[in-house]
């Protein structure tokens, strides 16, 4: 008899297939593999995410709203009182309709204002964005950084919407360091050098503590929640620098 | 069966957690410090199938294989493990494709896509192979 019900069982467990075995009459015994197949995504899960901190800790966070990082690009007086920070994207259109703001605050307030400028190459929507960045390290490599990240904003319709690899964004890229003036040889090997890419890849580790989406300024150390307009840079700048006059006068 | 069921439960984790830091940082820069063009491969036309990321694919994968291996390994039921072959081997030359993209289409290399590509290999190795005709009877 114990025969008989030994061999229906072990049929019934054929013919249900193994999931519904296991989810349906698996003993208590059986639980084991679901309970190690549980852990085991969770342990994975906690170590790819352990893994995709590294190198965004909060001395990065920190270092992302500091004045002054490791590769930053300083346009204005090194001393200047207001500090402003950019995480931009030189094919994000926002960013294109910033950097004329930008250059008439800085152009009417010098050596009150200056503006760092960060890489945050959105490279999933942007295909030229990162040769974008690394043209402009590469032209920095020869002096030209805020030459080049000018043009690339001026002409951003020009190269954005190019497709790599026909035709080329690299081509126009060379074309500006040609009006730039700058050695084209010397250009080429920059854009070429993991070294130009890893320094936009650091400032993009710096940003993403940080950044939910380009471009995003850090204004005296504070992140900005929204993108204000030039009125609003102007009224900051205006209350800071009073704030600082009145202050010198007591 | 339980030696090999051990191995794949420890290749098949390497695989869970490799698919889940790339699908964690789907869109964010990767750190490439044994190759150089992690973001050409991960931002590529070819790393998604549908619009699903291709690291999601093989999470699938993997969470499969690791299963069918924690059954033969802590149930001793390897009717699972059995199967695994299957999709080893469509791995494996879904794999050999992946890693022929990257060498001569994309010209860069992602050292998480090449490890994934090593794993899947080893364990289409490692997998138990089907006895085709061990059942057909005598004559």
């Amino acid at each position: 008899m114990a025969n008989i019900l030994q061999a229906g069982h072990e049929e019934c467990k054929y013919f249900l297939g193994s999931f519904g075995y296991y989810l349906g009459l698996m003993p208590t015994s059986k639980t084991a593999p679901l309970v190690v197949i549980i852990l085991a995504v969770l342990a994975a899960g906690g170590i790819a995410i352990f893994m995709s901190r590294q190198g965004s800790s909060a001395n990065d966070a920190a270092d992302a709203s500091s004045a002054v990082g490791q590769t930053a690009r300083v346009r204005g007086a090194a001393d200047a009182k207001i500090s402003l920070v950019e995480y931009g994207d030189y094919q994000c259109p926002t960013c294109g309709q910033y950097h004329p703001i930008l250059q008439e605050l800085l152009a009417r307030y010098p050596g009150k204002v200056k503006l760092e400028f960060h890489h945050f190459p959105l490279v999933q929507m942007h295909s030229n964005a990162m040769a974008a960045a690394i043209a402009a390290e590469s032209a920095g490599d020869q002096g030209k950084f805020w030459e080049m990240h000018d043009l690339l904003f001026e002409h951003q319709r020009q190269w954005g919407d190019l497709r790599n690899p026909s035709p080329n964004p690299e081509a126009v890229f060379l074309q500006f360091a040609l009006q730039l003036g700058l050695d084209s040889n010397k250009f080429m090997q920059s854009m070429r050098s993991p070294e130009t890419r890893d320094r936009v890849l650091a400032d993009v580790r710096r940003g993403n503590p940080i950044v939910k989406g380009t471009p995003t300024f850090v204004l005296d150390g504070q992140v900005l929640p929204n993108l204000p307009n030039l009125e609003w840079f102007v009224d900051y700048v205006e209350r800071q620098l009073g704030t600082t006059a009145s202050k010198s006068e007591k | 069966m339980r030696t090999r069921g051990i191995i794949l439960l420890l290749l098949a984790f390497l695989g869970l957690v490799d698919t889940l830091y790339l699908g964690i940082k789907r869109g964010k820069p990767v750190p490439c410090s044994i190759t150089t063009g992690c973001e050409e491969v991960l931002n590529s036309e070819f790393s998604t199938v549908g619009g699903i990321p291709i690291s999601w694919f093989g999470f699938a994968f993997y969470l499969s294989v690791f299963s069918a291996a924690a059954f033969a390994v802590f149930s001793e039921d390897d009717r699972l493990l059995r199967w695994t072959f299957w999709p080893a081997l469509a791995g494996f030359l879904i794999s050999i494709g992946l890693v022929g993209v990257q060498a001569f289409i994309l010209h860069a290399y992602c050292q998480y896509c090449l490890g994934s590509a090593i794993l899947t290999t080893l364990i289409f190795f490692v997998s138990p192979k089907p006895s085709f005709g061990r059942n057909l009877p005598d004559n």
